[in-house]
């Protein structure tokens, strides 16, 4: 079955009950001396609930941006977030991230249960509560022997297993990661990969994945999301039609599984060559 | 096979090198018009206190009288002999104590033993307040000059010697060693391998050191008030009763060191800058 | 075991044989100026800890004490606020810049005017001199906080007084204890130098007075004292600085090991 197509330019949009986050029209210009760069021009996409959508594009296209708009830390030129019906002018409540720098991310005066207890902490939650919440979190990825430890004493991936912990335990409804397993060796972002499906399908959250690596993006999303070339807008919203349950070996080596993967690189590839989805209907 | 995008010239690099020349170009002048609007209102409101008595005028003369005073202090020759002394007594304490910390430092640097064997001396000498060995200056040195000496060498002398050790500490042992099998001698070791990674330590203490020595010079001619010095200036015109005066001279010796200040951060920054392009691979 | 005997014996090692060294030269020697190593310690002890240690030591100490954590508290306040504000840093940075290149003794005989000659002005002196380290450190420390921290604060919703107590002043710690090294030791030289001038009581007085009476051993022990106090002083920062900044050091190490 193709792909649902949409609007040029535009990816895929759900009925408002539906969707759990709505981004509209989403534009961010940076003001510089010489003119502003339009960095992103047009987004549009809806997020459903329990979806895992990956958003690949070339690089600079505008990702890293997208993905603070929607977190709330950057203020978009003009465009809406939505998070369950409304608008996103700050951080949410109910939304965590996760950020590629997990050195510099994770709090280095605090040890591991302290980083995932912090914004608990901050929330109010009583001690009880939390102590619990963050002993799950622990468990869930793996960490529970490592509480006690400060995060620059663990490898690469343990930090960035941490920083998820502390998304999780913060029960957010939308976790946004940004390209969290680019600094980490291959063997351990396959370990990672699974741990974010896992964390998905056990607590319901839904996941956006900013990501450069196509593989991982066919291989964990439910949706992939591909950018296209600055002035970014949607270059195509795909469906992932892979079966539920994935595993490393078996999935990489479906043939519908390769046909995706080729497919999404194709589409980069015209991105980073300068084909433009909303300008093809010109004329 | 893992097929990523490659990374082009991409868009968040220009918007990063953009934001960055603009934020140069654009805040310069910003910052140094609120630098200055800072130093303006610092002013109004003194003269604001001193003119509305919220403070005694007598004890604390408007700014605008200080300033007036300023200026005709700048005139008098008996002012720049003053500075004159102030500053030479800071350059030859420094001078004293860069020649005498600087090899001290680098053969206890060098030596482990000399160094453990020096660290609790080190430890306990250091935090002597060099303006305790005031009266012994008095009473062991005739000549004003040579109390204030004392003094500016003492203090000094410590926050050259302990970045120097830290600097020597910080040598590379792979490059010693490498130098050593290649049999260099100690002179030439010192030369080439040392001195390159202790130079930014060395700078660093010299701007320490030069800091403290304006404020022990001008603290030992204000207590001692044998040398005629900016600080015994100050002590004279406020027994005197000629309050403009002595605020006046109290500016002129935080300018002075303000120009100090900025003077040796230049020198460092472009001692530092050579530094780097030369050092290569040590 | 064998270690620590090591450790002990290099600390040691060479204050003791100065010390034999002085004490030799001594004997021989009747130079009014320089003190014997035995009879220094019984002046020190019958000088200081008489009557002297609550009317001279006591109060001294007390003003030093004071003036030291009024200044850190105040250092740390004002640099955070000034910190945080990228305007208001542009405004104060050259007035501070002055500030604190004014020779901090040099203020004693205009604070004398502002305050008169009581414990007010020794405090006061003692806060205008030792604030400046702290003040400037806190505020590059709070300005040069990394930003990825900064947006995790603000992605949880970190914000405000939570922010400063959970993400600024940790962050900026090692950068505030730094300059509280630093004014330390202004604050012990200032808190004998207030006290050089006008008629009062303490050590600093009290050593000049020794000076002026030519009474020798008791002005070197008078030094003595000093020196002891200084080093008490930057001994107990280094364990308070060794505690508070415990992780620090652990992740310091570990960068340079790699």
């Amino acid at each position: 079955m193709p792909p649902e197509t949409s609007t040029a330019g535009r990816g895929r949009t759900l009925p408002d009950d539906q969707a759990l986050l709505q981004v509209r029209g989403l534009q961010k210009i940076y003001d510089t001396d010489g003119g502003g760069i339009e960095a992103v021009r047009d987004l549009t996409f809806d997020l459903g609930r329990n979806e895992l959508v990956c958003l690949v594009g070339p690089s600079g296209s505008g990702k890293t941006t997208l993905l603070k708009c929607i977190a709330g830390l950057l203020e978009p030129t003009s465009g809406s977030v939505t998070l369950d019906g409304r608008q996103v002018t700050g951080p949410p409540k109910k939304m965590a991230v996760v950020f590629q720098e997990y050195g510099r991310s994770l709090f280095p005066w605090l040890r591991v249960d302290g980083n995932v207890e912090l914004p608990l902490r901050n929330a109010g939650v009583p001690k009880g509560e939390r102590r619990r919440l963050v002993g799950e979190a622990l468990e869930s990825v793996g960490l529970t022997h490592a509480a006690r430890q400060y995060p620059w004493q663990l490898s690469g991936g343990m930090q960035q297993r941490v920083a998820i912990a502390r998304a999780i335990a913060y029960q957010p409804e939308v976790l946004l990661m940004d390209e969290p397993f680019a600094a980490v060796d291959a063997q351990t972002r396959a370990d990672l990969e699974d741990l974010v499906r896992e964390v998905r399908e056990r607590l319901g959250v839904t996941v956006l994945f900013v990501t450069h690596d196509i593989d991982e993006s066919v291989y964990l999303g439910t949706r992939v999301v591909i950018l296209s070339s600055s002035p970014t807008v949607i270059q195509e919203d795909i469906e992932i039609d892979l079966p539920e349950a994935r595993d490393q070996l078996e999935t990489r080596a479906m043939p519908r599984f390769t046909e995706l993967r080729h497919h999404v690189y194709e589409q980069i590839q015209l991105a980073k060559q300068g084909f433009r989805p909303d300008e093809t209907r010109v004329g | 096979m893992m097929t990523t995008t490659s990374p082009d010239s991409t868009i968040t690099r220009a918007v990063a090198i953009a934001q960055r020349r603009s934020a140069r170009r654009r805040f310069r002048p910003r910052r140094l018009l609120l630098g200055l609007g800072g130093i303006v209102t610092f002013l109004a409101l003194w003269e604001l206190v001193s003119r509305t008595g919220l403070v005694n005028p007598v004890y604390l003369p408007p700014a605008s009288e200080v300033l007036v005073q300023f200026g005709i202090n700048l005139t008098l020759t008996g002012f720049w002999g003053a500075v004159g002394v102030t500053v030479g007594t800071w350059a030859l304490g420094m001078l004293i104590a860069f020649v005498l910390a600087a090899p001290i430092g680098i053969v206890i640097g060098l030596s482990g033993f000399l160094r453990r064997a020096t660290r609790s001396t080190i430890e306990f000498l250091r935090p002597i307040p060099s303006v305790g060995l005031i009266p012994l200056a008095v009473l062991v040195f005739a000549e004003p000059l040579q109390q204030s000496l004392l003094i500016v060498v003492y203090g000094a002398f410590w926050q050259i010697l302990v970045q120097v050790l830290y600097g020597v500490g910080d040598v590379d042992t792979v490059a010693m060693a490498t130098a050593r099998s290649y049999g260099f001698g100690w002179w030439q070791r010192v030369r080439d391998v040392v001195f390159p990674t202790m130079l930014p330590y060395l700078v660093t203490g010299v701007r320490l050191a030069a800091a403290v020595a304006l404020i022990l010079a001008v603290t030992a001619e204000l207590v001692i008030g044998g040398s005629p010095g900016l600080g015994r200036e100050i002590g004279l015109s406020r027994d005197a009763g000629l309050y403009p005066s002595t605020y006046a001279l109290v500016l002129a010796t935080g300018l002075l060191g303000v120009v100090i200040n900025v003077g040796v951060r230049v020198v460092e920054r472009r001692l530092l800058s050579w530094h780097q392009s030369v050092r290569g691979d040590v | 075991m064998r270690r620590a005997l090591t450790a002990v014996g290099f600390a040691l090692g060479l204050p003791v044989c100065l010390v034999v060294v002085w004490w030799f030269a001594t004997r021989t020697s009747a130079n009014p100026f320089v003190p014997q190593p035995v009879p220094l310690v019984t002046t020190f002890l019958d000088t200081w800890f008489g009557d002297r240690f609550a009317s001279d030591v006591v109060p001294s100490i007390s003003r030093f004490a004071i003036g030291a954590v009024v200044a850190v508290v105040l250092g740390v306040v004002i640099g955070l606020l000034i910190g945080l504000s990228r305007t208001l840093r542009a405004f104060t940075e050259p007035t501070f810049e002055f500030f604190r290149a004014v020779p901090p003794p040099v203020l004693i005989p205009i604070l004398g005017l502002l305050i008169g000659v009581g414990d007010d002005m020794k405090v006061a002196v003692i806060v205008l001199g030792a604030i400046w380290p702290v003040l400037l450190n806190t505020i590059e420390g709070v300005r040069a906080v990394d930003d990825v921290q900064s947006d995790t604060s603000r992605s949880y919703g970190i914000r405000g007084m939570n922010r400063v107590r959970f993400q600024i002043l940790p962050a900026a710690a090692p950068q505030i204890l730094a300059g509280v090294r630093q004014s330390l030791p202004i604050a012990i030289i200032l808190m004998v130098i207030s006290e050089m001038f006008y008629t009062s009581a303490g050590l600093g007085f009290s050593i000049i007075q020794f000076q002026r009476q030519f009474a020798i051993p008791q002005m070197w022990s008078g030094i003595l004292l000093l020196g002891l106090i200084g080093f008490a002083v930057s001994m107990l920062f280094t364990l308070v600085e060794r505690r508070l900044l415990r992780w620090y050091h652990g992740l310091k190490d570990l960068e340079n090991a790699s």
